[in-house]
This record gives structure tokens, sequence and C-alpha cells, in this order.
């Protein structure tokens, strides 16, 4: 520790063992040229490997969070680590994958998802290994050289998934990432993810308002209040997480925290419009 | 089925310009208007067929389809660059806006006499001014192809590490290709119009100046003869753009490809 503070450029954060650190973070915006406060004082840390999940009411900034978390956009006040190191813009150590997908429509899904391989300056015969393995893995064989407006949209959101896992950053940022799918097609992708996650044990932020969604995938569930959003609760979620769907669904301990999520998101959500209770 | 169907369909088609010749032929023969100056479908038709057994009306044409396409490009080649300097540079955009907006509504033929003077009579001064009129179709659809690439799919790219000095072939000119391929499009369109308006006061060649003459010394089916065949010729052209463009947007919605 002594000589970590001498070394120049070297800080005591680097000691830090969590994946993430989100220290005193605020960000404000301006709208119509009167500012508004989006997050406030939000202090959350994900360690390596975990799968977290954040819920919160609508407009709560829980989306802002996750593209400054990205680097797409800068904070107002606080420290954002990644590993030791402050963010300062996008990287390829952190993935993303928006609700709308962000597929780029000009490319087949072979090229999408080569897109960060190619990026990365890998050997041509890798990116063509990497790429088939994961369509492979997402059950698009034969459909390589089709282009996005081909697909459906649970299709489109399984590209999005491999672009974002095949070139291997070690943490995913999802966006609401199943929020535009039907509810059975829903399911699947979440299986789809769960898969995936188990197979490459990357760090998962997730971002969702489906607490049954959030429960069901998560070591643990991040509640937050309204704008100005920070984290007011939080669920560890300690399931056997061997089990099927089915048997997770219907087991008591499934229930008893879902509700628990629930309930604690509803209170957040009525808390400043009464008309909801 | 789908032969006959394909028969409708084209016959569907050449319904408008068939009422048209038609009507064309009825007001004609109708004695409403002198026949000199209205000359018959017929009369016209012999006239096109007289000048297409002439050597030197393929040299007009080429002439003017040559000085048409030359200044397409070079309204092209930039039109694009400033374009795309305006969507990512608020710099640019400050520059080259109101330059944009003062002389989108000018008619560019008004510049012919004054090219006249800087440049004489010939192709310099009728391929300068192709490349006035096609210029801002350029640059304004080039614009407004960038600007309306999606926010997320800079972002992502941005994510997946590629650099900002690489985003513009990365990104955004894929994403506006549709709009360029509009843009292109709408100044084929402009580059005959000014090609032979051009030609017919600034030019001894082409097609434009040939309709003048015709029109000067009252040959009127020659002169709708030229006007037909510069017709067929745009329309040709019109239509291998679009073949074009609909198979590089052949990754586009169906309903966003060009008609």
């Amino acid at each position: 520790m002594l000589v970590a503070i001498f070394l120049p450029g070297f800080s005591p954060q680097l000691m830090s063992t969590s994946k993430i650190e989100v220290r005193n973070v605020s960000k404000q915006f301006d709208q119509a040229g009167s500012p508004v406060e989006a997050l406030a004082d939000l202090n959350l840390t994900v360690n390596e490997g975990e799968f977290v999940s954040i819920v919160g009411p609508s407009g709560c900034g829980k989306s802002t969070l996750l593209y400054m978390l990205a680097g797409f956009i800068p904070a107002t006040a606080g420290r954002m680590l990644v590993d030791g190191r402050p963010v300062t813009g996008p990287g390829v150590d952190r993935g993303i994958v928006f609700q709308e997908y962000a597929l780029f429509p000009w490319l087949t899904v072979y090229d999408n998802i080569a897109f960060g391989l190619r990026e990365a300056r890998l050997p041509q015969r890798e990116v063509r290994a990497t790429a088939e393995r994961y369509i492979r893995l997402i059950g698009l064989t034969g459909f390589e050289s089709r282009f996005p407006r081909e697909l459906s949209g649970g299709m489109k959101q399984r590209v999005a998934l491999a672009r974002t896992f095949a070139y291997e950053p070690g943490i995913l940022l999802l966006d609401e990432p199943f929020g535009a799918l039907d509810a059975q097609t829903r399911e699947i992708m979440q299986d789809e993810l769960l898969r995936l996650w188990r197979s490459t044990h990357r760090t998962v932020i997730m971002v969702t308002h489906d607490v049954s969604e959030a429960v069901y995938l998560s070591n643990r569930v991040c509640v937050m209040s309204q704008r100005p959003g920070r984290i007011v609760q939080e669920f560890m979620i300690e399931l056997d997480h061997g089990l099927n769907r089915e048997e997770m669904v219907l087991s008591q301990a499934y229930t008893a925290i879902r509700n628990a999520v629930w309930l604690a998101l509803r209170r957040q959500v009525t808390l400043a419009s009464p008309r909801a209770q | 089925m789908n032969v006959i169907g394909a028969i409708l369909d084209h016959g569907s088609r050449l319904l408008p310009f068939a009422l048209l010749l038609a009507a064309w032929q009825g007001v004609a023969g109708s004695g409403l208007a002198d026949p000199a100056f209205l000359p018959s479908v017929g009369a016209i038709g012999h006239a096109l067929i007289d000048l297409g057994a002439t050597q030197s009306f393929y040299a007009d044409l080429a002439v003017t389809f040559g000085r048409s396409l030359g200044g397409l490009a070079l309204g092209a080649v930039i039109g694009i660059p400033i374009g795309t300097v305006m969507a990512v540079s608020r710099q640019a955009e400050g520059f080259f806006g109101p330059l944009v907006k003062a002389t989108y509504s000018l008619p560019k033929t008004a510049l012919v006499p004054l090219l006249i003077l800087w440049l004489g009579i010939g192709t310099a001064t009728n391929v300068v001014a192709v490349m006035l009129a096609t210029l801002l179709p350029f640059v304004v659809y080039t614009y407004h192809g960038i600007q309306g690439v999606p926010r997320i799919l800079v972002w992502s790219a941005r994510a997946m590490g590629v650099a900002e000095h690489r985003m513009l072939w990365k990104v955004l000119l894929p994403g506006a290709q549709h709009a360029m391929l509009t843009g292109l499009r709408i100044a084929l369109g402009f580059s005959f119009v000014i090609a032979i308006a051009a030609e017919m006061i600034a030019a001894q060649t082409g097609v434009g100046k040939l309709m003048f003459i015709y029109g000067e010394s009252g040959s009127y089916n020659y002169m709708f003869a030229a006007v037909a065949a510069i017709m067929l010729l745009a329309y040709v052209a019109d239509r291998i753009t679009v073949a074009v463009s609909n198979r590089l947007l052949r990754w586009d919605d169906i309903e966003n490809r060009l008609g």
C-alpha cells in the first residue's frame, strides 16, 4: 500500500477487488434551459462475475446510469471505476445491448456478429470461427446472410446478444434487453442469456422494469428511487439456479423474494404519484 | 397467371402515356391548334425516325449526356464532402448552413449569363452550371442522411471499439446511403434540365442547342422529337439509377425503396 501511494498515477483504488464501483455519482441534464437531476449520490458496487439487475420506476435514471458506465455520457459528479480505473469513455471492456437491438441494418447477421471481432483486428480465421460459433449458439445457422429487417424481434435480440458476447467484453451492460419482446419469446431469451452468461462468466448489469425477470436471472437486485434516482434497497437472490424454470418459478423461495422486490419497487413507484395507490 | 399479371401491370403503366398521346393527337387533329405549332404525333414520330438516321444527332445526344454526367459527378465530388462536414462539425454547419439556405431557392440557370462571361460559350459553362445545380441536393441529402443515423448505432460502434475518425466509414456513411441515393436521383433529374437549358444559350452543340435551332426555325416537329429523345434518355438513366440504388439498399425496408 505504501509503495502504491508514492507511485505517480498509481492510486489506492487499484487495490479494490470489485469489478465496478460507482461512488456518489450524480447526473444533471439540461432540459429546455432548466436543470433536471437524473441521479443523485448513487452508490453501487458489483463484483467480478456477478449478475446484478436494477429495477426502478420509469424515468428514474436507470438507463442513464448504464450509459454513464458505458462511457457514452459523463457524470456530473462522483466517481465511476471499472477494474479500478476511472471511466473516461466507451471501451471494449464494456459491451452494451439495447432494447432496440441497435443492429447495423446494412450488415448481415454474420457481419453484425463479426463487427466487434474485426474491430479488434483479430485474424480472419478467428473472426470466422468465433462468429460461426455464436451463430450456432443462438440457433441462427442458415440465417447468416439475412439482413436485420428480415428477422423477428427475438432473432434480432439474439443477434444483438451474440454480437456483444462475441468480442468478449468482461462487463455486459444490458438496457432492458427483452423489453420489446412478447412474453413467450422473452422467457426463451432469458434462458438463452443465462446459458450464455454461465458459459462465459462475465459481469452483468441489467436494467429492467420486469421484477420476475430480474429475480429469475440475477444474483442481486437493486431497487432505485424516483428521480433523482439512487439505489434504495438491495436484495441478494439466493436461489438454487440448478433448477429449471418451472421448478424455480413455482418454488416458494422464488415467490417470496419476487414479492419482496415487487413490493419494494411498488413503494418507490407510489411514493411520488399518490394516484397509483 | 403471372405472365398475364405482368402484362396487365406493364399495360397499366403505359396507359397514362397512351392517353397523353391520344389527347395530343386529338387536339392536333381537331384543328383547334395550328398544326405548325402543334405537330401531330405522327409528324413527331417521323421527325424522330429522321433524327435517328443522322449521325450528328447521336453526337449531340452524347455531348448533352456527357455534360449532364460530368456536372453531376463534379456536384457529387464537391457536395458530398460539404454535406458530410456540415453533419459532423458544428463550425462547418455554421459556415455552410447559411450559404445553403440562401442559395437553395436560387434558380441556377440564372447564373448561366454570368458563367458565359467567365467561362465562355461551350462545355465548361454547361458543366459548371450542372455542377452548381446538383451541388445542393448532394449537400442537403448527405447532411440529413448523416444527421438521421440513430445515435444508438454510433454508441454501439463506439462500444465495439470504433475510433471517432473511422465512424464516418463504419457507420455514418453506410447509414446515410438511402438519403444520399435519393439525393443522387434528384440531382440526376436536375442535371438534364440544366444541361439542356444551358445549352440553349451557352453552347454550339448538344440537344439543347438543337432544340433551340429547331424552335427558332419553326421546325416544331423536330423540336418535339428532340424533346422526346432526351426524355427517353433521362428516363433510362433514372431507371438505371433506381435499379442500382435498390440493389445497394436491399438491406433496407421494402417501403423505403426508391420507386
